[in-house]
């Protein structure tokens, strides 16, 4: 119906402009609300909010027709009450607690994602929606035809045939309705009644490690969210002990009172449980969170462990350095600084093979440094090096007298550098192994492009080390094309 | 020459008698002259390697404090063109202090130039220690940098820690006191040596226990060939809380790196520059190498 047309009929209609985007983010912002019940949460692309459990599922209703939930609450009813009863009192938790923040809603809980989904949305009296385990099939015979999610022409056709209820197809042949309809209704139907699995998509992956503290009051004070991480952090250390594990990275989250959340993050270098140096980094990041006014649950999860390796000596690779860092701290402080300073800011400094002085350093992880030693043969094998390498070659101006000759003068951030003294060239021939940047290998046939190294000090004592990219070729207006460029400072 | 006396608390004992005024006076005086109460002399010490600049220092340079390497203009007196001369004077000083512990972990800190950044360089590092130890750290405020030094002055495992400048830092003077003398109590208390490294020359006021201004000089080549030869870097002895008050002039060595027995040796002032003397050593060491 038009707007107009709508006006017509009721003269005194109050309308606002839709906003999908804002709806959007409700719907968001209730998915990562409903974390508080499971972490298995999808927004429902068709519409309609559900809440599922693997052999029961269950529905949370809906606002403006479409955005929906689905929650998959397997094994996670248990905390509300032993059995049916659990499940029931889940489902009275999360529409109160709807209710509360005004939101009207309807969930229902079922076997399946597709009965909760058709119960949640064309269940006629309050108490149908919940349905009890096994009980989908009955519940759902009665309910309209619309509620197996079908396209709209089926739809249409199965109404004109006087197929009204869902229960109306149940006892047709299901070959001649394949041929017909194709194959959706009969995949809806088995997925509603559960002889096919419908696989929910979770929003974030699940973490496989995970405690809940939910308080009677809200808590907002930072000692007591501190107390309350520290208890979590011990449930959750057990956990990995049993499991054999430690933990890479760690994740709290605060469900506040008005249905907001925070979070924040931790991260360590190697699997970790300990439970006092974990709390120490989470110490640095509890001052970030924002209780707001209150918070009722918490939860914290693990989303990322490794498998305990022991000892914190167990790297073989590494030799001495590696086999004292466990014990000296000095991954407790790399972990610490990592943590504000972000993990890609605190490396290690590790050699590479290869010919291109840039590309013989590259970083690693802190915990992981080079073996002893491996470095001193690295600068045995090469050259004089500068002590400080520029990261991008900084082309330069040179006056050379003899082509091949080192330069007399360089020109560097407008400063002339009369060159005294020179050593060189060292030639350095590109990696024609290595494909290009672009992607293009290096025809086989020409010399690949080298460059010619130079240590050189200028009058005034400094030293640097310049290069020539390439040979030197006459260009047509009789200059040379060879560009010169400064690479490092040496000692 | 003024040596640090381990015995500096000695006389306080035997004044005991003079009444506790006097004893804790001492006291407070002795805590306000941190470089000179008994429990900085208690402290290790790493020589530098070149015996006319120890003989300045209480047997070296002392571990648990705060020393400072800066970037010396040219000789012609213009603005250095960079500090790699600084860089390994600074590589020279980690390398010593790393041998005090000599599987400890070496911090460098630093805060790169957004357009044109030189990050110390491994391969060359590793003429002064063992490039395996350092864990490197990147900042992106000055804040951060000390709060990453101070953290590893108190790490346990911990051999040295340095801190590179950037170059706007040197406006800020009050904050850069503060925060020396914060890097140089968390210094002392772990007993960790602590080195800052500047690519200018640094505001005079600080609180380092010794202050070192590097530039790189002119070297000497193989007679007839005109290559070049083994570094060499002027080096100012700036600050030196230990220094004999009476000094008006700054201590000034010209010392050269020798690659192959890595170490330091001094170029007699006099003949840096005239060609005979050090031809000769330069051959010679050539004949020897």
């Amino acid at each position: 119906m038009r707007l107009a047309d709508a006006r017509a009929l009721v003269p005194d209609l109050v309308t606002t402009p839709g906003e999908p985007q804002a709806d959007h983010r409700l719907i968001e912002t209730l998915a990562n609300w409903c974390d508080r019940y499971t972490p298995w949460v999808a927004i429902d692309p068709l519409g309609g909010a559900i809440a599922e459990e693997g052999t029961e599922a269950c529905s949370a209703g809906s606002f403006g027709g479409d955005a929906g939930l689905l929650l998959d609450v397997t094994g996670c009813a248990h905390l509300f009450g032993q059995g049916e009863a659990g499940e029931r009192a889940l489902l009275a938790d999360l529409t109160e607690r709807l209710a509360r923040h005004d939101l009207t809603c309807r969930a229902a809980m079922a076997d399946t994602a597709g009965a909760a989904w058709a119960l949640a949305r064309f269940a006629e009296r309050q108490a149908d929606l919940f349905c009890p385990p096994r009980g989908h099939r009955e519940a759902l015979a009665s309910l309209p035809i619309e509620g197996l999610r079908l396209d709209a022409p089926i739809i249409e056709t199965f109404l004109k045939l006087g197929l009204r209820r869902i229960g109306d197809l149940y006892p047709l042949p299901r070959a001649p309705l394949a041929r017909r309809f194709g194959d959706q209704p009969l995949r809806r139907l088995d997925q509603a009644l559960g002889t096919i699995t419908e696989p929910i998509e979770p929003r974030r992956t699940p973490p496989a490690f995970r405690t809940r503290l939910a308080f009677v009051e809200p808590i907002g004070r930072p000692e007591d969210i501190a107390a309350a991480t520290s208890r979590l952090l011990a449930a959750l250390c057990r956990q990995f002990e049993q499991a054999g594990v430690g933990a890479r990275r760690l994740e709290i989250a605060l469900y506040r009172v008005d249905g907001s959340v925070d979070r924040t993050a931790i991260g360590t270098s190697r699997p970790n449980r300990d439970n006092p140096r974990l709390m120490k980094l989470f110490e640095e990041k509890l001052g970030e969170l924002d209780p707001g006014f209150g918070v009722e649950l918490m939860i914290l999860a693990a989303p990322e462990v490794e498998a305990w390796s022991g000892t914190q000596d167990a790297l073989p690779d590494s030799g001495a350095i590696a086999a004292s860092l466990g014990e000296d701290g000095t991954i407790d402080l790399a972990d610490r600084l990592a943590l504000r300073l972000g993990a890609e800011n605190v490396v290690r400094l590790l050699p590479r093979d290869s010919h291109l002085p840039e590309r013989v350093q590259t970083t690693g992880a802190a915990a992981k440094p080079a073996s002893a030693g491996a470095w001193k043969r690295v600068a045995e094998m090469k050259g004089a090096r500068p002590t400080r390498l520029l990261q991008r070659p900084e082309p330069v101006d040179v006056m050379a007298h003899v082509p091949d000759d080192p330069p007399s003068v360089f020109h560097w951030r407008q400063h002339a550098h009369r060159i005294v003294r020179a050593e060189g060239p060292e030639r350095v021939a590109d990696e024609w192994w290595r494909p290009r940047p672009d992607g293009s290998r290096p025809p086989a046939n020409i010399v690949p492009p080298y460059r010619d190294y130079y240590r050189v000090e200028d009058d005034d004592g400094g030293r640097f080390w310049l290069f020539r990219d390439g040979p030197y070729r006459m260009a047509a207006n009789g200059r040379s094309t060879a560009r010169w460029f400064l690479h490092g400072f040496c000692a | 020459m003024p040596v640090i006396s381990p015995d500096a608390s000695a006389p306080s004992a035997a004044n005991d008698a003079a009444g506790p005024v006097a004893a804790a006076l001492r006291e407070k005086v002795r805590r306000l002259e941190r470089a000179h109460s008994a429990q900085r002399a208690g402290q290790q010490a790493v020589p530098l390697g070149v015996p006319a600049i120890d003989a300045l220092l209480p047997s070296g340079l002392l571990t648990g404090a705060l020393h400072e390497v800066e970037a010396g203009p040219a000789p012609s007196g213009r603005v250095a063109a960079h500090d790699g001369a600084a860089t390994a004077f600074a590589a020279h000083l980690l390398g010593r202090f790393g041998t005090l512990r000599p599987n400890g972990t070496l911090l460098w800190c630093r805060r790169p130039f957004s357009a044109s950044d030189a990050p110390p360089y491994a391969a060359a590092l590793a003429a002064w220690f063992d490039p395996a130890r350092l864990l490197m750290v990147t900042v992106r405020r000055d804040e951060d940098l000390f709060w990453a030094m101070e953290e590893g002055l108190r790490c346990p495992g911990m051999a040295a820690v340095l801190g590179e400048f950037a170059h706007s830092y040197a406006r800020e003077r009050a904050a850069d006191l503060t925060a020396g003398r914060r890097l140089s109590l968390a210094a002392e208390k772990s007993g960790v040596p602590a080195l800052l490294l500047r690519g200018q020359p640094a505001p005079p006021q600080s609180v380092c226990m010794t202050r070192w201004r590097v530039a790189s000089a002119a070297t000497h080549s193989t007679p007839g060939l005109g290559d070049v030869g083994a570094p060499r870097w002027r080096i100012e002895l700036r600050r030196n809380r230990f220094g004999a008050p009476s000094v008006t002039e700054t201590p000034t060595w010209f010392l050269e790196w020798n690659d192959e027995t890595h170490c330091l040796s001094m170029v007699p002032q006099a003949f840096h520059g005239s060609t005979r003397e050090s031809d000769a050593r330069a051959l010679e060491s050539r004949l020897v190498g």
